[in-house]
């Protein structure tokens, strides 16, 4: 009962973020003229073309990447007993790096670059999956250790791109790897939507095994979970979900990492809330984020991943850790 | 019932046990009795169906456990195993409820009122009601073993096996598990129990089934298998029986295995009422 009344808190949190996510931004709308946009979105006016060409779709695409990057997370702390997992664990993130830089040397055009990059994001996952696998499931550790040392490899091949490759190339590579929904439209978003969608049913598929997985994964067996089965399927879930995102935002860190832990301590640990708590949360955090990158330095843009380290990491541990010794 | 024929335990190609034959009656309760390494743990996981015997068969209810998928195992054997992974920010229901899972399909969230039922009896059967929203890492290490034990009935399991469910407890509370354990089976349950502490065993068990030296050294009463030989055969150490009071068998070490000495000759019994009365309190 209680928990459901903090989910349905946080929905309106969310909901009050993409609407001031909405309002904001590098040129001053009055909010009369947004609502009527809103609602006549084929009226002829500037306030109609930001805020449904410009506007909405970042407002959009923000909200589902953060929500994608929490429940991936969510779900990798979850399965790997791990609170220091986050969403790029198993090399999702670098995987998209490597290939969009050599694509963008190569002279791939631009709309491509989504769609390669989720395609590299996503098998970087399945091949540090392969190298963890032990029987028919997966070793935590070695999962952990394959994703940490492929990612350092990608990384390490992006910096030798980008040493090597003229400006015009390193800017563009650049302003990938930053972590931005500048300039994305509608066309991105509806690139991710399907793939975040059956991240999304996969997910929510594992909720009830999630959850016995708490006690252990013996203790899980016991009680009839087929561990290696729930493993590949929340590792597909997870590398779907962070891979889409990437492909439309590049790698906005700190929102996998992160927003599970503060969602648990809103909503509890149960995954049949943790995960929507997860999604909203995130969903919230990047809308603000967001719009606070719109604005802060209006007509420049500073790159949501930044922004949301900057401000965010300090004011997470500073909660995380007052937190901590209340309960001490 | 659970039957073993000619069946040898092992962990891949390293048999444990040479091929056995025996059959656990339905409502009985068996103690594995066994030095460390011996192939207890292997034993249950092998009668959990988590694990093939290396050769012969092994039956449960007439099926073979170990090819039933997960979740009609589930439904059929509860095991309570010794792994001892922290359990963190779950209440002492939230663990219970956990038994409940192989009910469930992915999509179906929220509990029955015949999950309720089933977790609630749970709890009440090993005495933890009052406990239920206690926050299972506040609780002292006999409680948790109750509440894993609550978890393994609220499976509703006709079949229950327990890994060492008693060690680490002080001796109050070794009885008082046993104790639920035993009244499990009158329940109509078959409880089968890894243990260490034979005494315990045989004043609680109908049968034992004695492990040692690569084979199953015994399987009958505690009377049978309460000889200096067979368990000096198991744990490598002189043994000696006595009788308690109640004329229920006990065995002791006869202290230290120093070859020549402890070659059966007579030595000081330990007070036999005095040891009893402090362990069945």
């Amino acid at each position: 009962m209680n928990v459901a009344l903090r989910l349905l808190g946080l929905l309106v949190v969310a909901l009050l973020a993409l609407a001031t996510s909405a309002l904001v931004g590098g040129s001053y709308l009055p909010v009369g003229d947004v609502f009527y946009a809103l609602f006549h979105p084929h009226a002829q006016s500037d306030v109609v073309t930001i805020l449904w060409q410009l506007r909405l779709p970042r407002v959009c695409i923000a909200a589902i990447v953060g929500a994608e990057l929490a429940i991936a997370g969510a779900l990798l702390q979850g399965l790997l007993r791990n609170p220091l997992v986050d969403s790029y664990l198993t090399g999702v993130s670098p995987g998209a790096a490597a290939a969009i830089a050599l694509s963008v040397v190569a002279g791939v055009a631009a709309p491509l670059l989504p769609a390669i990059g989720f395609a590299a994001g996503l098998a970087t996952a399945l091949v540090v999956a392969a190298f963890a696998r032990r029987g028919a499931g997966l070793d935590a550790i070695r999962l952990i250790l394959c994703g940490v040392s492929l990612s350092a490899l990608f990384s390490a091949l992006v910096t030798l791109v980008l040493t090597r490759a003229g400006p015009a190339y390193a800017a563009q590579i650049l302003a990938w790897l930053a972590g931005s929904t500048a300039g994305r439209g509608w066309s991105d978003l509806f690139f991710t939507l399907p793939y975040a969608s059956i991240g999304l049913v996969c997910s929510f598929a594992a909720v009830p095994a999630l959850n016995v997985l708490r006690l252990g994964e013996g203790r899980a067996a016991a009680v009839g979970v087929n561990v290696s089965r729930t493993q590949w399927l929340i590792l597909v879930a997870a590398a779907l979900l962070a891979a889409s995102a990437v492909a439309v935002s590049g790698s906005i860190g700190f929102v996998g990492l992160v927003v599970p832990h503060l969602a648990r301590r809103v909503v509890g640990g149960d995954a049949r809330a943790l995960l929507p708590g997860s999604a909203l949360l995130g969903a919230a955090l990047c809308a603000i984020a967001d719009a606070a990158s719109r604005s802060i330095a209006a007509p420049a843009e500073l790159p949501v991943g930044v922004l949301l380290a900057f401000v965010g990491v300090p004011t997470f541990l500073y909660l995380y850790l007052n937190m901590q010794k209340v309960r001490a | 019932m659970i039957g073993l024929r000619e069946a040898a335990i092992g962990i891949e190609d390293r048999v444990l046990i040479a091929p056995a034959t025996a059959t656990i009656e339905a409502g009985t309760f068996v103690a594995v009795l066994g030095a460390n390494g011996v192939g207890k743990t292997t034993l249950l996981r092998v009668l959990s169906g988590a694990l093939q015997p290396s050769s012969g068969e092994v039956r449960v209810d007439g099926m073979d456990p170990a090819a039933l998928g997960p979740l009609e195992r589930a439904c059929r054997i509860a095991l309570v195993t010794s792994d001892d992974a922290p359990v963190d920010g779950l209440t002492a229901r939230d663990v219970t409820a956990s038994g409940r899972y192989p009910f469930h399909r992915w999509w179906e969230w929220s509990e029955s009122p015949y999950d309720r039922a089933a977790i609630d009896d749970a709890l009440v059967a090993v005495g933890m009601s009052a406990f239920a929203e206690r926050r299972f890492e506040t609780l002292s290490s006999g409680e948790r073993q109750r509440i894993w034990i609550a978890l393994a009935l609220a499976q509703e399991a006709p079949v229950l096996l327990l890994d060492e469910p008693t060690s680490h407890l002080d001796v109050r509370i070794a009885h008082e598990i046993l104790a639920l354990l035993r009244a499990q089976t009158r329940a109509g349950r078959t409880v089968v129990c890894a243990m260490h502490e034979i005494n315990d065993a045989a004043t609680y068990a109908d049968r034992l089934m004695l492990l040692g030296d690569g084979q199953m050294l015994a399987y009958d009463t505690p009377e049978r298998v309460f000889t200096a030989g067979l368990l000096e055969t198991a744990y490598g150490i002189p043994m000696e029986i006595v009788r308690a009071a109640s004329g229920a068998p006990r065995a002791f070490a006869s202290g230290a295995t120093d070859a020549g000495a402890s070659a059966g000759g007579p030595r000081p019994s330990p007070s036999p009422n005095g040891r009893d009365t402090g362990r069945s309190a």
